[in-house]
């Protein structure tokens, strides 16, 4: 079943007198249960597409597609809905709210729920429990290590039970051995049937995945 | 995000940046606080001068003194013998049947008594002073109209003065004291009055009185026969103005045309009042507002800072779901909750500031708390709180995700 669509998606920049061609007819889709990786070089337009795939942006040109509606015909209030329901994020740089504990930060986007659920705590707990990081839950994310904060963040893009999970280069800033334990969970969420979208440059990462899309100069070059 | 949730969050901000909340706390305190003082001295000016005012006979009291005839009746002023009895006795006789007429003759001297001695102003007076300067007899009694007409040597005594000549615990009345080598008769002790502000008695000068009857001050005491004041009650305070014109002219007849007198009432100084207090108000208003806008300007700054320094936190807010209005909302509940402490805290800081201020300023002048500066404070420091949290906030939830995250 398909989740997020690009019909021909074109995104542009002004820059100086000219114009940057950050996206360039890009079409794919992605379905429920998919675990996709989007690989490219910095620069290739990646971080612009998973702005896109976000709502986070809006293309220049072309169809993008939440559950078969137009992005355009989605409102900036919808789009905030749809982001605190329906997607969940993890950043490189964890970004975690440093003032609040490891329990309030995987909370967060209940808070922004238009009906939050009346077992939001017990959900909370949930979504911990299954990144290991149920133990933590009173820390502050300084008192922990990076590999701990991004189960912490992954936890958060879970905790509304989102459609759609984007990664964006989650092990970026982890060492090898963090890395290869935060993309098993991936793969483990993949398996319970939660549909990912990974962002990396590195093709060892995108490996892990069951579908890649090769993105250069704005372009998607390939998928396999 | 439910308002509790929000309001929570506010105070965990607060908590989290302490100096930079206190410092925001302490703009909407001092522009709480100045407002709060001000006013309370306006209001404590205008609340002893009405007391005192209605302790000196209040409104309905028209003196008449003694003054310089004026440069061109120089060399005729001796026409005059300035105010006598014989002028207080036609006024009585002219003025209207409600009207009290209280001539009073006043003598610096010594009263002495088994070797104690007070220096007084003696005042020689009829019953009359009772109603018009308010005086009560507590003990004993005042003299009466024969003794008034037999110059006989009774005297009545304020407290101050039968406290200083006789102790704490004697009974004055019966007694006699020596006055000008006279042996006089006390015959009634005033009532005390007191008026407090702290140690201060602002009605002091009440109790520090000697009288005597007016005719025996005149005649075995004092050497002239020059009154000090005559008073006059009128029973309206509407007929003052047409009664100080026919106290001018009754005057002006029975002194030869001589202006040695000067009639006066307390409008005067209450409309003179009234107008210095208007001013005040008005520049209490100015300095109180200006310090508000001061301290809304130090929040909306402080408010401006904070989301510099949460740029990024305002990103992932938003990439995780909050709407524009979320982050609003969020800001202008710290921006609330800041002043509203602030307003609490400066409300709590004008009650001490004015305990501490009627300890050091003369009673005269001692601010009181007032309610309505107390209510009007807090209430504009909040809403300057609030709208001066509102720009930065839309500032806020205008922030582009994308550009937020990235920022470092």
């Amino acid at each position: 079943m398909e989740i997020l669509r690009f019909d021909n998606v074109c995104k542009r920049y002004p820059m100086g007198d000219g114009v940057v061609n950050a996206l360039v007819d890009a079409s794919f889709t992605i379905n429920e249960g998919d675990f996709v990786a989007i690989l490219g070089p910095s620069g290739s337009g990646k971080s612009t597409l998973m702005h896109l795939l976000g709502f986070l942006d809006s293309p220049t040109e072309g169809g993008v597609y939440f559950e078969n509606r137009r992005l355009e015909d989605i409102s900036g209030t919808q789009r905030a809905r749809i982001r605190a329901e329906k997607i969940g994020f993890v950043f490189q740089a964890f970004n975690l709210l440093p003032r609040m504990s490891v329990f309030g930060n995987a909370k967060l986007p209940l808070a922004y729920h238009s009906n939050p659920p009346p077992d939001a705590d017990e959900r909370v707990r949930k979504a911990l429990a299954l990144v290991g990081m149920d133990h933590r839950a009173n820390h502050k994310p300084g008192e922990l290590s990076g590999g701990q904060r991004q189960r912490v963040a992954i936890a958060r893009a879970l905790v509304n039970e989102p459609r759609i999970i984007l990664a964006d280069e989650p092990t970026g800033n982890l060492d090898s051995k963090t890395a290869a334990t935060i993309l098993e969970l991936f793969e483990e969420l993949n398996r319970q049937g939660r549909t990912i979208v990974l962002v990396t440059h590195d093709p060892k990462v995108a490996e892990r995945t069951k579908r890649q899309i090769h993105v250069l100069d704005g372009r998607i070059a390939r998928e396999t | 995000m439910n308002i509790f949730s929000g309001i929570l969050n506010g105070l965990g901000e607060i908590w989290a940046h302490k100096l930079r909340s206190f410092l925001t706390m302490l703009c909407v305190m001092l522009g709480v606080v100045s407002m709060v003082v001000i006013t309370g001295f306006v209001e404590g000016m205008f609340t002893s001068w009405s007391r005192n005012l209605s302790e000196r006979g209040g409104l309905e009291k028209v003196s008449t003194g003694n003054t310089e005839p004026p440069a061109r009746q120089e060399a005729i002023a001796k026409l005059s013998k300035g105010l006598t009895l014989g002028d207080a006795l036609q006024l009585k006789r002219d003025l209207p049947p409600g009207f009290v007429v209280s001539p009073e003759y006043e003598v610096r001297t010594t009263l002495f008594r088994r070797g104690k001695r007070d220096w007084v102003r003696l005042q020689g007076v009829t019953s009359s002073i009772l109603a018009i300067n308010r005086y009560e007899v507590d003990r004993g009694r005042f003299f009466t109209d024969l003794e008034l007409r037999d110059s006989a040597n009774v005297v009545v005594l304020g407290t101050w003065v039968a406290e200083r000549l006789f102790g704490r615990t004697e009974n004055p009345v019966g007694q006699f004291i020596d006055i000008n080598g006279q042996p006089f008769k006390v015959v009634g002790v005033l009532k005390h009055y007191e008026l407090m502000f702290r140690e201060w008695n602002t009605l002091r000068w009440k109790n520090d009185v000697a009288f005597i009857p007016i005719t025996t001050g005149i005649n075995k005491v004092g050497r002239n026969e020059k009154l000090a004041w005559i008073n006059v009650q009128v029973d309206d305070v509407d007929r003052l103005n047409e009664t100080v014109d026919t106290i001018t002219n009754i005057l002006a007849t029975r002194h030869n045309g001589i202006f040695d007198f000067k009639v006066s009432t307390s409008e005067g100084e209450l409309a003179s009042f009234a107008e210095s207090r208007k001013n005040s108000v008005f520049f209490a208003g100015i300095i109180g507002a200006v310090t508000l806008i001061v301290s809304a300007i130090g929040i909306a700054n402080l408010m401006l800072a904070s989301i510099n320094e949460r740029v990024r936190e305002i990103g992932i807010r938003k990439a995780i779901g909050a709407t524009g209005r979320n982050i609003f909302g969020q800001f202008v509940v710290e921006a609330v909750a800041l002043s509203l402490c602030g307003g609490l805290l400066g409300m709590a800081v004008s009650i001490g500031a004015i305990e501490g201020l009627r300890a050091i300023v003369p009673a005269e002048n001692a601010p009181v708390l007032s309610t309505s500066a107390f209510v009007v404070g807090f209430v504009f420091s909040v809403v300057a709180g609030v709208l001066a949290g509102i720009y930065p906030a839309l500032q806020a939830s205008k922030l582009d995700p994308i550009t937020a995250l990235r920022y470092e």
